[in-house]
């Protein structure tokens, strides 16, 4: 696989384009063409397909959008191209059972097959929510830790420190990466799971720099950094400066995307096909060790939707068909916590994603916007419904999407906020109160009764 | 309105709402030909069309590129009507002139864009700033082009301050009131708006469109 050297000689001098001329004159119509060369058509009726010949044929698409098209560097407006020869090496040499972790929480995340019986592997915790302050911060991530099936943590951001906005680029921003991370290695020591990784590094950062500095509170080699990319398939300096970084340490890098349906990418045919050449452009220019996927349907700004789940299914089959680099699903729910809705946007979701293949990675709950709303029962109930969806058929799992999606999708528009953590958890013990307790056993036993296995 | 003129306008509908630029132009100078006056093309063509790309977007039928070449395929059509308008002592109606952009910090733009399209789908002039904007330009470009609306987008919570900053920033040069400020984006909420002193919030593209109509209409 051609290295990070040429990546960067060719971000400094690929072919020019205006951004606007990558996007709307090479990107648009060459997804198109693409869509339309293979018949990739959207189902309605099947969100969860089990067709090998569609995935396989979004997996053709896919590459040969990246090779037609490549990654645009915002920084010098030019594009890193590749070559379908450069594509498949890629492919050939690209990580596999990357190991995250330590001690007793050192684990392979391996590539996933539709309809796997392996369990999944299971990247938990906050998804991006956002979180008041730094006590709010300590109690959720000891909260994750204390999560049975969690294999990896996913801290919330920090919006204050000393009660002061942290405001990006700026000396807090710094300040707040380094707490991040100081306090999310405290918070799993007191969960009594100090080697659990922390594979979202740092999502207080918004600048290169802020996640350089955070990086030498605490983070080992063992955690992982993620690192995105821009849509439409496009990549910062700042981005790949970090990358420059992690390699150098031998740390592990998480690449990003995440897609935004209606967009430049259009509907779900589209945003399945680009959500392929991502996973490739993952490996070449982040230099992934793993794939983290998030498409978001724009009318709701969450990815439990129908149209969603069809584009992240067929996606997540094109790419576990046919590469051995492992791939995670993130998903973000509207509903907030304590809430029916919630629980069946997760439960759908996952039983999808899990049947298709994929890891996963949860989660975003009221959509990751709202100040503490988010708890450590909605991402322990994600996990233990993808272990349970394991091995399920992706008819039957299409079944269950459709059954559990009718009962929450005309609320997708104005999903319920529901409760704060403050709220739906007692502060000092970090478990749930009984009325949450009560609705989560409830969800389960429905779940149950419609077929789901729980471990 | 005879069945003739009413195969103009819907030729020149259809154009607009397929994005063809070219077709749109060679529609509108047919309705010209046809005796239509040009409000009337505007109003029935132009409008009706940008509106039905508006509505068909929202239910995710078309997509943001869509958007982009109907608006384009509008700029068209103006090119032909404006001057005519204007030799005739007429003015072509635009809804308001919004300066737009993303909070400093903050690179990400696809809601900006799909926003700053939906606007300039229902008659605004829109200055698109791009992506992580200083306070001291959106004043700047507000001034140049005696905006009546400041749109700030901002995805992630440390950017959000960069849309206090313009507020304050209005404040400290006395200018406050020459404005109206929107404020956007996944994190935002009515609250934040609220605390930062600015005049209207939405969830969503569409939403804000409305407002921003509401605002002007009250200025």
């Amino acid at each position: 696989m051609i290295d990070f050297f040429e990546i960067t000689k060719r971000a400094l001098n690929g072919p020019y384009s205006a951004e606007q001329d990558f996007a709307m004159k090479i990107l648009v119509p060459k997804l198109k063409a693409v869509v339309k060369k293979y018949g990739i058509k959207y189902d309605p009726n099947n969100p969860v397909p089990s067709d090998d010949k569609l995935a396989d044929d979004i997996f053709q698409a896919g590459l040969e959008l990246c090779a037609e098209v490549g990654c645009y560097c915002k920084d010098t407006s030019r594009i890193i191209k590749f070559t379908p020869e450069e594509i498949a090496e890629a492919l050939r040499d690209a990580p596999f059972a990357p190991v995250y972790g330590e001690g007793a929480d050192e684990k392979a995340m391996s590539v996933r097959r539709p309809e796997s019986s392996e369990k999944p592997y299971c990247f938990l915790g906050a998804g991006g929510g956002i979180s008041t302050n730094e006590d709010v911060y300590v109690r959720m991530v000891e909260g994750y830790g204390r999560i049975p099936k969690i294999n990896s943590v996913t801290c919330p951001t920090i919006t204050k420190i000393n009660g002061m906005d942290v405001v990006a680029g700026s000396p807090l921003e710094l300040l707040a990466c380094i707490r991040s991370v100081e306090l999310g290695r405290a918070a799993l020591r007191r969960a009594q799971r100090p080697g659990l990784p922390i594979m979202n590094a740092i999502a207080t950062a918004v600048t290169a720099a802020g996640k350089i500095t955070g990086s030498s509170f605490g983070l080992r080699n063992t955690d992982a950094w993620i690192c995105g990319f821009t849509s439409p398939m496009q990549v910062q300096f700042e981005r790949l400066n970090e990358v420059a970084y992690i390699l150098a340490r031998g740390g592990k890098i998480v690449g990003e995307s995440g897609e935004i349906m209606g967009g430049y990418c259009g509907g779900p045919e589209g945003t399945a096909v680009i959500n392929v050449a991502y996973h490739v452009l993952s490996i070449l220019v982040l230099r992934a060790s793993s794939h983290l996927t998030f498409p978001i349907d724009f009318r709701y700004a969450s990815n439990t939707s129908q149209e969603v789940m069809w584009a992240v299914s067929t996606s997540t089959q094109a790419i576990t068909r046919n590469s051995h680099h492992p791939i995670l699903n993130l998903t973000y729910v509207g509903a907030g916590p304590m809430t029916e809705m919630c629980l069946y946007e997760i439960a759908a979701a996952h039983i999808g994603r899990v049947a298709s293949g994929g890891n996963i990675e949860f989660g975003g709950v009221a959509k990751a916007i709202t100040l503490d709303h988010f708890t450590p029962l909605e991402p322990r109930f994600a996990s233990e419904v993808s272990h349970a969806a394991a091995g399920m058929t992706r008819a039957q799992a299409n079944e269950m999407f459709k059954l559990l999606n009718a009962k929450y999708k005309d609320q997708l528009p104005n999903p319920p906020k529901g409760k704060k953590f403050q709220e739906a958890f007692d502060w000092d013990s970090i478990v749930p109160c009984q009325e949450y307790v009560d609705l989560y056993g409830r969800i389960k036993n429905e779940l149950t009764s419609y077929g789901l296995k729980f471990e | 309105m005879s069945t003739d003129k009413k195969t103009l306008l819907n030729e020149l509908q259809q154009a607009v709402i397929e994005g063809d630029g070219e077709r749109a132009k060679v529609a509108t100078q047919k309705c010209l030909d046809a005796g239509i006056a040009p409000l009337e093309a505007v109003e029935f063509g132009l409008r009706d069309g940008l509106k039905i790309v508006g509505d068909r977007f929202e239910k995710l039928e078309l997509f943001l590129p869509d958007l982009m070449l109907a608006a384009e395929a509008g700029n068209q059509v103006m090119s032909v009507l404006e001057p005519i308008i204007t030799a005739g002592g007429g003015e072509s109606k635009s809804a308001g002139t919004v300066v737009i952009g993303t909070a400093k910090g903050d690179i990400h733009t696809i809601g900006k864009n799909i926003l700053a399209m939906l606007l300039k789908l229902s008659g605004f002039q829109v200055y698109d700033l791009g992506a992580d904007v200083p306070a001291t330009t959106f004043l700047e470009e507000a001034r140049k082009h005696k905006a009546d609306v400041i749109a700030i987008s901002a995805l992630m919570t440390s950017t959000m301050p960069g849309q206090r900053e313009v507020v304050r920033l209005l404040n400290d040069v006395h200018e406050r009131e020459s404005y109206e400020v929107l404020v956007g984006g996944a994190p935002v909420t009515q609250n934040w708006a609220t605390e930062i002193g600015a005049d209207g919030y939405s969830e969503t593209a569409s939403g804000g469109v409305a407002l921003a109509l509401k605002l002007v209409a009250k200025k």
